[in-house]
């Protein structure tokens, strides 16, 4: 053997070697960026029972690899969650990441992804993933924005006809703005009026004087764009005011389960929900999904454990049809997938990284027709317009 | 004039007892749900607006006796430790014996819908708040002024050691004003229910306005209290008709207004 050619060997070994080291378990690190403190503390474990449950469906395999889940509590804060998600990405290797629930937070992570070149998964009311900040590590599991109002609005004025004046009551940030905008741009098509617009500060507890504004402009309807316990002080105040259940309620983007919970039989009564998922919703993965999630916590699910699953499952799709477990060869496989789950029909856009899929109109029904505690309400409507392309933000989704 | 009655509840607390009172948000949420608790299992509302307040001012009592009695010496770091970590106790309790999910609570049947009142339209229910808790700061109000007790604890604000030295108890004193201000934290706090729902978080937001309307009436000082929370709520009302996005941040704006022209407050003689 020449000299040359052993020193080869050793430079080969010398470098290979940790690389062996490192990939030995053979293990493809999921990491689900779920809070377990901060604003949403409640919404973080149910995320996890999710996830976990769409990744032990598959016995924590993907392609005869081991799936090694893990999971970091971003307290619901920028700084936390991208430091928590860089710590999981550069010291467990986590190449591929879903969460947080909250999009101002997504939208730091989403940055921390495209920086690490992490495949990242994300479900919530910002426009930007899939639109001005889009990439390609990032995708958006949540309806378009203009999707849930199309949705709603159509579906709204189908049953009521006659319900021209709109009172809107609006969360002061972007995803706000988004579904506003597109709700007076839908509302056109029917010839709305709307009577008033009132903003109001995410965190909004005391609602007496917005609803007093709304009350005076005596609309026919008043429909909210806001979520979580913003939604459910309002339609609390929106109650005692006594506008509902004489002046219906729509909540345009409510995470269902987790909101209508909150509130009273009498308080849902005349309400109209447009929502990201429901779950009597008639595809056999939900019903199996349901199925097995009442057995194992009793209640049926609801948006959170539910679009944890529905991203898990679309991403395993992706290394099914990538049949690679390497984060770029996924990717590429997600881009124009076509999968028939949670959902029905779910196609995500390669050129914008947007899930295509249905959005659920709900009718809430009264006390009297309630089977049990969480059966809240019907599904009278789902809607799949896409964002048409003179709106899209998201003009060139770039290379990795 | 819930604000009125949460301010004047810290406010007799911070004055008689010279301390930061952090956990008068949790006494708030507590009362809330010791309401939604007894509504459950006796069915009446009334009952429950009776007992729950009560419930809260013997919790308050314990708190005083068992806490707070030991650290009178220990100095302003030690108190506003001790509250703070107890609001975070009772907060987390709150989760872990009703839960982390929020609940409605309806007001009575009698009260629920709204009136006309002409220029405007309003919920019974908050009006019957409104006469409430207005009822409940005369009748404080009457007890500090027109009673010999009151007059004590008054003077208890002014110059402890001489009330002291006068032979008084003053311990005894601390622990009833501590159960009086868990009393009116308790009372606003379930007067709210059905207004604001319940949820852990409740208190937190309500302890932030109690500590506005304590700093712009005057610390310590009752009248202050009273007036800084008309005020405030009146303040919130009027920009909220006009400017509704600037409403909560009202509150703020007149207090800092407020400290800057009398940085004692509004009453205050500190």
């Amino acid at each position: 053997m020449k000299r040359r050619e052993i020193l080869k060997i050793g430079a080969a070994a010398a470098l290979g070697f940790p690389a062996i080291v490192r990939a030995q378990p053979k293990e493809v690190v999921m990491l689900g960026l779920w809070d377990q403190t901060g604003a949403f503390a409640d919404v973080g474990p149910l995320n996890d029972r999710g996830m976990r449950m769409a990744l032990e469906e598959r016995g924590m395999k993907i392609l005869g690899q081991p799936i090694k889940y893990i999971t970091r509590d971003g307290a619901t804060q920028a700084g936390t969650s991208t430091r928590r998600a860089e710590e999981a990405i550069d010291g467990e290797g986590a190449r591929f990441m879903i969460g947080p629930w909250s999009s101002g937070v997504a939208l730091a992570v989403s940055e921390v992804a495209k920086r690490k070149k992490v495949l990242h998964f994300f479900s919530g009311g910002t426009e930007d993933i899939s639109g001005a900040r889009c990439h390609r590590y990032s995708f958006q599991w949540a309806a378009s924005p203009y999707t849930a109002a199309k949705t709603v609005v159509d579906n709204f004025m189908k049953a009521n006809p006659k319900a021209k004046r709109w009172h809107l009551l609006v969360a002061d940030y972007a995803f706000g703005w988004s579904v506003e905008k597109y709700i007076k741009e839908v509302g056109k098509t029917h010839g709305l009026e709307f009577v008033g617009a009132d903003r109001h500060p995410l965190g909004e507890r005391e609602f007496s004087n917005y609803v007093q504004k709304a009350a005076a402009n005596k609309p026919d309807v008043v429909a909210m764009i806001n979520f979580g316990g913003d939604a459910v002080a309002g339609a609390r105040e929106i109650f005692n005011f006594g506008l509902t259940p004489k002046v219906p309620l729509i909540m345009s983007w409510s995470s269902g389960v987790e909101e209508l919970i909150q509130l009273s039989p009498e308080i849902r009564e005349n309400m109209w929900v447009g929502t990201n998922f429901y779950y009597t919703a008639d595809t056999p993965v939900a019903k199996e999904f349901v199925k097995n999630y009442r057995a194992k916590y009793g209640t049926p699910p609801g948006y959170a454990p539910s679009a944890a699953y529905s991203m898990t499952r679309l991403m395993l799709a992706g290394f099914d049809k990538a049949k690679s477990t390497n984060e770029q060869d996924v990717i590429k496989a997600l881009e124009g997938i076509d999968v028939n789950d949670l959902l029905g029909k779910m196609h995500v856009d390669a050129a914008t990284h947007q899930t295509l899929r249905p959005y659920f109109f709900l009718r809430c029904k009264p006390k009297a027709q309630m089977k049990e505690e969480l059966d809240f309400a019907t599904v009278i409507a789902t809607g799949d317009t896409p964002l048409p392309k003179e709106y899209a933000a998201c003009k060139d989704i770039g290379s990795f | 004039m819930l604000y009125a009655l949460m301010g004047l509840g810290l406010s007799l607390i911070t004055g008689v007892l010279n301390i930061p009172n952090f956990a008068h948000g949790a006494l708030f949420a507590i009362g809330a749900y010791f309401l939604v608790t007894v509504v459950g299992f006796l069915g009446n509302f009334w009952l429950g607006l009776l007992i729950a307040p009560i419930g809260v001012a013997l919790l308050g009592l314990l708190i005083e006796f068992a806490g707070i009695r030991r650290l009178y010496a220990a100095g302003h770091d030690y108190q506003l430790l001790f509250t703070f970590g107890l609001a975070l106790i009772l907060n987390e309790l709150i989760i872990v014996i009703w839960g982390p999910v929020g609940i409605s609570h309806l007001p009575p049947t009698i009260l629920r819908g709204g009136v006309d009142l002409g220029f405007t339209f309003y919920p019974k229910y908050r009006l019957f708040v409104m006469a409430m808790a207005g009822l409940l700061v005369v009748a404080t109000w009457l007890f500090l002024e027109k009673t010999r007790y009151g007059a004590i604890m008054r003077a208890g604000i002014e110059n402890k050691e001489m009330v002291s030295l006068l032979g008084i108890d003053i311990h005894k004193l601390f622990t009833v004003a501590f159960a009086l201000g868990a009393y009116l934290a308790g009372i606003a706090g379930a007067l709210t229910a059905p207004i604001r729902g319940l949820s852990p978080g409740m208190g937190i937001d309500m302890l932030g306005i109690a500590f506005v309307v304590v700093a712009l009436g005057g610390l310590g000082n009752l009248l202050g209290a009273i007036a800084a929370g008309l005020i405030i709520g009146i303040a919130q009302a009027v920009v909220a008709a006009y400017w509704t996005e600037a409403s909560t941040a009202v509150i703020f704006a007149v207090m800092a207004a407020v400290l800057l022209v009398r940085p004692q407050g509004l009453f205050g003689i500190r």
